[in-house]
């Protein structure tokens, strides 16, 4: 069994607090609307404030050690060979529909370079680059309309309201599929695992076993 | 022993003169009278009485020879008098007096009884002294005296002194006539009965009259004898004065002038006060009658009263007097509103920008102007009524009576009984010029803001978002929740949508939506409660909206939580009472959001409400038309909680469904595990 340390600790620290934060914004986020009642509003929105600013401080550990190691480029899909990486998407999603189910080998094979197959390159591009920093400053301005006025009473604080919950709607179904997809690596507990010790071991029987890059 | 020795000397001074008197002196007189005119036909001879005036002692002998009193004695009316020489200096305090006390002896011959039944004596004996009108030494007989004198000297001698008449009214009429005046009058050369026809030397009426009105209506009839009516009214002014007015009230009587030297004579404002001291009033086309008489008592008190009329009064002055027609009372204090403007400018246009002026613009004779508060331009307070609050809170309540006891019952008027100087009235919070609509406006709390300084720290020692504290979040608030929602005990809460327009930021009116509309006021309803079940729910507002915006007009409904009513906004309570519990508001069931309301502003600042749907704030379609306003809990949108279902069932379905294929698939994995089948 080989390991490949995939994770660096950085991003093990920052993934497990998003990870919680999430979590509790989620829960958070249903009790300010009433869906759960674990506490007071007033309770519910102080966690969720003081964790929605702990998870901006937390983006910008992410995108600060992303960017000084240069290793953001494991997020930009090869857009410069669009039919390859056309090709290369389709065969990963063959293998979640399919392939993984009749004990197809994944095709995409993990390296602290190339950690993401196309599905998730595309996916965590995506949620990292738009939708997180977009529930960010859409926070922000719901923590405190009047300190960003200037735009909100502009384009009016509904929408940003409206933005704001139907990313929270989607990253509460993407946090139980996340987790779904995290148990399928060569063992249901691999990639969790590797998330906490950093390093990702190799199915010795396929040269590289079936792989959900958990990281991000 | 001295009296005695006194009047023996005076006795032996009278025996020795008194051959040479009696040699020398009329022979008509008494001898008692020649005794007394020895010093008495001295030219010199006078007393100076306690009010310094001077009481001319000196008798002419001559004249009084030719008097009916000749062949008195001097003590027959003169009682005492001679003891009074040498008993005691006697003191006299005025004429006056001296005319009375010197009349009284004047019944003794001429008894009241015989006097009164000279109609005129009775009403005079009261007040005028016999010797007043009669004089005293040189008295002659009535019919010969009569014709010795003219007409107006005739009549002067008695009308001279003080005399006046009691009306039936209890005023005073006086009839006295100052000669020097009245000779030097336009009319000093006519006879008295030129004007008063009914009195001559041999005439002299006893009338009675109810008032001084009554009198001066009278009297001036006779002007037109010699100034007909016709002549009178040439003058645009006289034609219409002549209808309320009466000649003498604005040109006097005996001491007139004529016009020419009277206006060079006095300055403009006491010209105008020549006709507007008296009870003038001018008739309104409706029949109303408006009083344009000056207190000038009060003018020159007032904060007006160093100005000249015309400073304010522009179109009249000493030669110009335009005639102007009004339709009634109103209408003539809304354009002399105009007056105002002149000097205070400020008021007038932050005025302009008030619900009072829009309701004015809008028809309503009724909303307030400068005088309907400040009161009369002719007596209105000194400046040092700036610092009397009184008036900010009295001339609200001639309108707005209905809230004074809930305002007495606040905070407020606790402590302005408790003498606070910054205690505040009406005018301290909703300004005393520039009163704005109290619905879906936040600049209510501006005036609270004036006393109530740092609201915004003030509030984040609660009112705090962590983790970091920023007083633009307690302004949040301030921008959408009124003072008094908070600090209005056991108020009713209450949410309120008014429409505003997003390019000019102001409130869309009525007559607005109903001109872009194309409608009429009557259809307005029908377009926007378009299911007639008079609660406006999401979809129609939705419908408002987009209508508007398909006539390019963008609009948003701006939100406000406010108590139901004025007396909730008036009754204020203390600090302690005040809510300050975040899920009372911020909870989807928090009571403060089941009354929703959409205000419709109209022009004459007035306001209609309708009726929303409980729900409205939670419908998808409030999202764009109500995009400005968001409380936690109050305005969440239910789809979104669908959604948040929907998504959590597909989240899982994904797992479940993808595991089951796996479990089904399951012996086909294993079969290529062990090499049968299947590819490498």
């Amino acid at each position: 069994m080989k390991k490949i340390y995939l994770h660096p600790l950085p991003i093990r620290i920052w993934h497990w607090v998003n990870a919680g934060g999430f979590i509790v914004l989620i829960l958070t986020g249903a009790n300010i609307r009433n869906i759960l009642n674990l506490f007071s509003v007033e309770t519910a929105v102080e966690i969720h404030s003081w964790l929605g600013f702990v998870l901006l401080a937390n983006y910008f550990i992410w995108l600060l050690y992303y960017l000084l190691t240069l290793n953001i480029k494991i997020y930009i899909p090869p857009l410069h060979h669009p039919i390859e990486f056309a090709k290369k998407a389709l065969r990963q999603a063959i293998f979640y529909g399919y392939g993984l189910m009749v004990g197809d080998q994944n095709p995409h094979h993990s390296t602290p370079d190339n950690k993401f197959n196309p599905m998730q390159q595309m996916s965590y591009l995506m949620i990292m680059t738009v939708l997180i920093p977009v529930q960010i400053i859409t926070g922000l301005f719901l923590w405190d309309p009047k300190l960003f006025s200037p735009i909100v009473d502009v384009v009016g604080i509904q929408i940003f309201d409206l933005i704001h919950v139907l990313l929270w709607i989607f990253f509460s179904a993407f946090m139980i599929v996340h987790f779904y997809l995290a148990t399928l690596g060569h063992t249901t507990w691999a990639h969790i695992i590797a998330m906490f010790t950093g390093y990702e071991e190799e199915h010795e029987e396929h040269g590289h076993g079936e792989e959900h890059g958990h990281s991000h | 022993m001295d009296n005695i020795k006194k009047e023996l000397s005076f006795l032996f001074i009278a025996f020795i003169l008194f051959p040479i008197y009696a040699a020398t002196a009329h022979g008509a007189l008494s001898d008692q009278a020649k005794v007394c005119l020895t010093c008495h036909s001295g030219r010199g001879m006078t007393k100076t009485l306690e009010n310094k005036e001077i009481l001319l002692l000196f008798i002419d002998k001559e004249e009084f020879a030719e008097s009916v009193h000749k062949k008195s004695d001097c003590n027959d009316c003169h009682t005492g008098y001679m003891a009074a020489h040498v008993s005691k200096k006697r003191v006299i305090k005025s004429k006056r007096e001296y005319a009375i006390n010197a009349s009284r002896v004047c019944s003794m011959c001429h008894p009241d009884d015989q006097l009164k039944k000279i109609a005129m004596h009775s009403p005079l004996m009261a007040q005028a002294a016999c010797v007043e009108c009669h004089g005293s030494h040189y008295i002659q007989k009535m019919a010969e005296w009569k014709k010795g004198i003219n007409e107006t000297q005739y009549c002067l001698t008695c009308h001279r002194h003080g005399l006046s008449m009691h009306l039936n009214s209890g005023e005073l009429l006086a009839l006295a006539i100052n000669e020097s005046s009245y000779k030097g009058s336009i009319h000093g050369n006519l006879l008295c009965s030129a004007c008063h026809r009914d009195f001559s030397k041999t005439k002299h009426p006893v009338r009675t009259f109810t008032n001084k009105r009554e009198y001066t209506v009278l009297a001036t009839k006779a002007c037109s004898t010699c100034h007909p009516n016709e002549q009178l009214r040439k003058s645009p002014v006289h034609a219409s004065l002549m209808a309320t007015a009466t000649c003498i009230q604005c040109h006097g009587s005996h001491a007139i002038k004529g016009m020419k030297i009277q206006k060079i004579g006095m300055d403009e404002s006491q010209y105008c006060l020549t006709c507007h001291r008296g009870r003038l009033s001018m008739t309104m086309r409706n029949g109303e009658s408006l009083s344009v008489y000056i207190d000038e008592a009060s003018l020159k008190s007032s904060a007006h009263g160093t100005l000249k009329c015309t400073a304010c009064h522009t179109i009249f002055s000493k030669t110009q007097h335009p005639v102007r027609a009004f339709n009634n009372k109103r209408e003539y204090t809304l354009i002399n509103t105009e007056l105002c403007k002149k000097c205070h400018q400020n008021a007038s246009t932050q005025y302009e920008s008030s619900i009072h002026y829009a309701l004015f613009k809008s028809g309503n004779t009724k909303a307030p102007h400068c005088t309907d508060c400040h009161g009369n331009a002719h007596s209105v307070a000194r400046a040092r009524a700036k610092t009397d609050k009184t008036i900010g809170l009295t001339s609200c309540n001639k309108c707005h009576g209905e809230l004074n006891s809930s305002y007495e019952a606040s905070v407020h008027n606790i402590a302005r009984i408790q003498g606070k100087a910054n205690a505040p009235v009406c005018s301290s919070c909703h300004n005393a010029h520039n009163i704005e609509s109290t619905k879906m406006t936040t600049k209510i709390k501006e005036g609270c803001f004036k006393c109530h300084k740092d609201m915004g720290k003030v509030h984040n020692k609660w009112l705090k978002n962590p983790p970091i504290k920023t007083s633009t979040f307690a302004g949040a608030h301030f921008d959408v929740v009124s003072c008094a929602a908070c600090h209005s005990p056991q108020a009713t809460r209450r949410i309120y949508l008014s429409l505003f327009d997003c390019k000019t930021g102001k409130p869309l009116t009525e007559e607005d939506i109903i001109k872009l509309l194309d409608t009429d006021a009557a259809n307005l309803m029908k377009k926007i409660d378009t299911n007639g079940d008079k609660i406006i729910e999401g979809k129609e507002l939705w419908g408002i909206f987009s209508m508007l915006w398909n006539k390019g007009v963008r609009t948003t409904f701006m939100g406000k939580m406010d108590v139901s009513n004025s007396a909730e906004a008036h009754q204020l309570g203390t600090k302690k009472e005040a809510t300050r519990d975040c899920d009372k508001c911020h909870h989807p069931e928090s009571p403060y959001f089941e009354n929703v309301f959409i205000v419709i502003s109209k022009a004459d600042g007035g306001t209609t409400l309708l009726p929303a749907e409980k729900g409205v704030l939670n419908s998808i379609y409030s999202i764009i038309p109500a995009r400005k306003f968001y409380a936690i809990g109050g305005t969440n949108i239910s789809l979104f909680d669908i959604l948040f279902y929907v998504a959590l069932i597909g989240g899982i379905a994904v797992p479940i469904g993808h595991l089951s294929l796996r479990i089904i698939f399951s012996p086909i994995k294993s079969l290529r595990k062990m090499g049968k089948g299947g590819k490498k």
